[in-house]
């Protein structure tokens, strides 16, 4: 399918801007065909660390509720099986669904088909032996105990160097587009894609390779952590949603000009907010005061990212019913003005005084990553996939339930423990009530939260199912799938993928 | 619209400034803090871990308890920390100066350890609680560690360290329960952790 | 202490300098004037404006969708 071969140096320094250039933009088909075998690779991928991930959540909100079960071999102690859920969760399957997208989406707003496929799958093996390495080196006892950055220093070293082989092709693809013209989406991606690494390696080096002197380094692992989420997730998923409510409801976003505004002022604010996690903790006072104010200041980006996106939503609410993409995304859409709202309450510090150290914190960071982000990432995949398969999903019921199973398991999963985890700060805060006391009271709490994780993790077996039959659907005879018709496009893609099919 | 590498610079600096000013910037501030001398006992603060609580600080590490336990100390006035008996003043930055890596934390399922070794000194006490937690603490959440244990046949005489277990917890008659040396280890660094001397940037009490 | 005042400031300087001068070229190049026609980015002529582009697979459409499943078969 690439008709492109990979570019000279001298070519990629000098792409030519010019919007009439003769170079003819590819086909939505086209572009779909040459990345369906490293985006499939890398969701696939993805979903078998999201079933093992989901498998250690349970096992640690099941062990935080009744500690003896599973206690007596150190491998799965609760201490290192947390980490290896996070570092699985946002290694293994976050954020390598999020390069999926990100690559997919980047090509189809350059209109530009993906290149060097194959070498992108080779990247992605090196990638998963870096997370299997890391898992199993936490599991082992080798974790760092460095939050978000717990994988040791040698499976660091493999995850940087396959990031660096899946991103540069991403990057070319930016470069090499051939609509000149960039949508706000691609502003996002390229951002993230370009903070990433920028963060994984200097926050590698400042804390694990050699490690900088005393409390920085919880200036430098906060600055790290939350960026993760504020500066590499939430760019990708915002992405995937500036393209997909347009997309699927076939309206242009509400207001092009908030959409820059926002990214601007998101690029500001949401790096300083970091040092946050440490307010009370024995930091200089300024380093705390800045990340409040920058917490303060996200408001700007969120506000006005909500008012564009529910202004493009106004009377289209109807197709909810009838789309699972924008259902997903639409349900990630309103996560993420609740829980960025509900971050800049966080760090207020009278607030702040009864929510840190405690399970508040923990439901806060299930609503970004879970709530805001997956449920994107699902839903781009749902768009994703079948136009990459060529195939329609084989069971609408399934997303149905998948839907429904996450999106009840995540509100069953951050309600309860919210309120838990305020009960449990204001009973801290309070010294007259002895500390087993706090444990005590948070218990009903985390057994809630067992029951919704078994809820998600139901939806996440059904979508596994779904995805793996849609793929092994593939041999079988090729019917275009209904809106692919409707778009008129795939009896082109049909006769030209003949063979492949 | 040719702005790609507008678009990149804005990319490059927007992060480039919060690397500097939240990470570059302290590490020049305070990244080259020093020893002090305490006044009353003459001696180096902080003292670095050695021999087997620095070893019994690489199994804090491996087994994550930093996930339900801090080791700072809030400022009186703001959490209960000090009342709680957590400790005697608020944590500083001087405190950590040894500690790769810091284990601030930002869970307390479990109380904060900063310094446990004043609290509990009792060696007998931590051996019991990290064998199983309920023999001390009944309900606790605590995991317990009974693989830093080892549980064998009485020799010719019963070894001096044996875990002395009552009622549910009791051994089958025969057999003893030794902590390992990792066991021990853990403990000593348990019983290293104390953050009770007052410093000029903190003095007891605030 | 002065050091870290001189280097605040001078980054604020540059920052703020480097963030006047990129509206200054925004302004002065019509950045922000043409964002209809840059919203429509994500359409063309096989994915119009207006017509919706993911569904329930196997379940009615929407009534009113020019998508309507007569087409399909
Ligand atoms: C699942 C959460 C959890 C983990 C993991 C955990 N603890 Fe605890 N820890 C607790 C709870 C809850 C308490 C309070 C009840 C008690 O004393 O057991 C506690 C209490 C303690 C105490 C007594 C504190 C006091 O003030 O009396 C010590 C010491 C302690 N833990 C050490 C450790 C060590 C060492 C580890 C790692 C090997 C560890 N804990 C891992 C939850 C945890």
């Amino acid at each position: 399918m690439n008709s492109q071969s990979s570019p000279s140096l001298r070519q990629a320094l000098t792409p030519s801007d010019n919007d009439s250039s003769p170079e003819r933009k590819a086909l939505l088909a086209e572009i779909d065909a040459s990345c369906r075998r490293p985006v499939l690779f890398m969701f696939a991928n993805g979903l078998l660390w999201l079933m093992a991930g989901t498998a250690l959540a349970l096992l640690t909100s099941y062990k935080m509720h009744s500690p003896n079960f599973l206690a007596d071999w150190s491998w799965l102690t609760f201490g290192r099986v947390r980490p290896a859920h996070l570092n699985t969760m946002v290694y293994g399957f976050a954020s390598q669904v999020a390069i999926g997208v990100a690559i997919w989406l980047m090509c189809r707003l350059g209109r530009v088909p993906f290149m060097q496929g194959g070498l992108v799958v080779g990247a992605t093996i090196f990638w998963n032996i870096g997370v299997t390495v890391g898992i199993v080196g936490i599991l082992a006892g080798d974790s760092t105990s460095i939050e978000w950055l717990e994988m040791p220093g040698y499976a660091a070293y493999i995850l940087f160097i396959a990031y660096a082989l899946i991103a540069i092709w991403a990057i070319i693809a930016f470069r090499f587009r051939r609509e000149r013209h960039l949508y706000v989406s691609q502003w996002y991606l390229l951002a993230a894609l370009f903070w990433f690494p920028w963060l994984y390696s200097a926050a590698n080096m400042m804390l694990v390779i050699d490690p900088v002197r005393g409390t920085v380094q919880g200036a430098v692992n906060w600055w790290f952590a939350h960026n993760v989420l504020g500066l590499w997730f939430t760019p990708i998923g915002l992405a995937a949603i500036y393209y997909f409510i347009p997309k699927v409801i076939g309206r242009p976003i509400h207001s092009y000009f908030l959409s820059t505004l926002g990214f601007w002022s998101l690029a500001l604010f949401y790096n300083w907010a970091g040092i946050h996690h440490l307010i009370g903790g024995p930091m200089p006072a300024w380093l705390i005061t800045v990340s409040v104010v920058a917490s303060m200041m996200m408001i700007i980006p969120v506000v006005t990212v909500a008012i564009n996106h529910h202004m493009t939503m106004v009377g289209h609410f109807k197709k909810l019913k009838y789309s699972p993409t924008l259902r997903f995304i639409v349900f990630g859409a309103m996560s993420y003005t609740v829980v960025s709202l509900q971050g800049s309450s966080m760090a207020i510090r009278s607030l702040n005084e009864v929510t840190h150290f405690t399970h508040y914190t923990i439901a806060h960071a299930h609503l970004g990553v879970y709530a805001f982000f997956t449920m994107v990432m699902f839903g781009s995949m749902y768009y994703i996939v079948p136009r990459l398969a060529l195939r329609e999903w084989p069971s609408a019921r399934l997303i149905s339930i998948h839907f429904w199973t996450t999106a009840l398991g995540i509100l069953l999963y951050v309600v309860p423990l919210s309120v838990g985890g305020v009960l449990q700060g204001l009973a801290m805060n309070n010294p007259d009530i002895p500390f087993l006391k706090t444990v005590e009271l948070t218990k009903p709490y985390l057994v809630t939260r067992t029951f919704a994780g078994i809820l998600m993790t139901v939806g996440h077996t059904v979508f596994a199912v779904n995805f793996v039959w849609i793929l092994a659907r593939r041999r079988k005879a090729y019917q275009p799938p209904v809106p692919f018709i409707a778009a008129g496009l795939q009896q082109e893609a049909g006769a030209q993928l003949g063979k492949d099919i | 619209m040719k702005y790609g590498p507008l678009l990149f610079l804005g990319i490059f600096l927007t992060l480039a400034s919060s690397w500097v000013g939240l990470t570059v910037i302290p590490q020049m501030q305070f990244g080259g803090l020093q020893t002090t001398k305490i006044e009353e006992t003459g001696r180096d603060y902080p003292l670095n871990t050695w021999g087997a609580a620095s070893k019994g600080r690489e199994l804090y590490r491996a087994n994550g308890c930093i996930y339900c336990h801090s080791q700072q100390v809030r400022p009186q006035g703001f959490g209960a920390d000090i009342e709680r008996g957590w400790g005697t003043r608020r944590s500083v930055s001087r405190d950590y100066l040894y500690d790769k890596p810091v284990f601030l934390g930002t869970m307390r399922t479990g109380p904060d350890l900063t310094n446990i070794g004043q609290r509990q000194p009792s060696v007998d006490w931590h051996l019991s609680h990290l064998y199983d937690p309920q023999i001390t603490s009944k309900g606790s959440t605590m995991p317990p560690y009974r693989f830093l244990f080892e549980q064998r046949k009485i020799g010719a005489k019963p070894s001096p360290d044996a875990l002395k277990l009552t009622g549910e917890f009791a051994t089958p008659p025969g057999y003893e329960i030794v902590p390992t040396e990792n066991a021990k280890d853990l403990v000593a660094y348990l019983l290293s952790l104390r953050a009770d001397a007052a410093l000029l940037e903190a003095p007891l009490g605030k | 202490m002065l050091i870290y005042i001189i280097i605040l400031a001078g980054s604020f300087v540059f920052l703020t300098g480097s963030a006047l001068l990129a509206l200054r070229w925004a302004l002065r190049t019509g950045q922000l004037r043409d964002s209809r026609r840059t919203a429509l980015l994500v359409f063309d002529e096989d994915e119009p404006v207006g017509r919706m582009t993911d569904y329930f697979p196997g379940r009615p459409l929407p009534p009113t969708d020019p998508a309507s499943p007569s087409i399909s078969k």
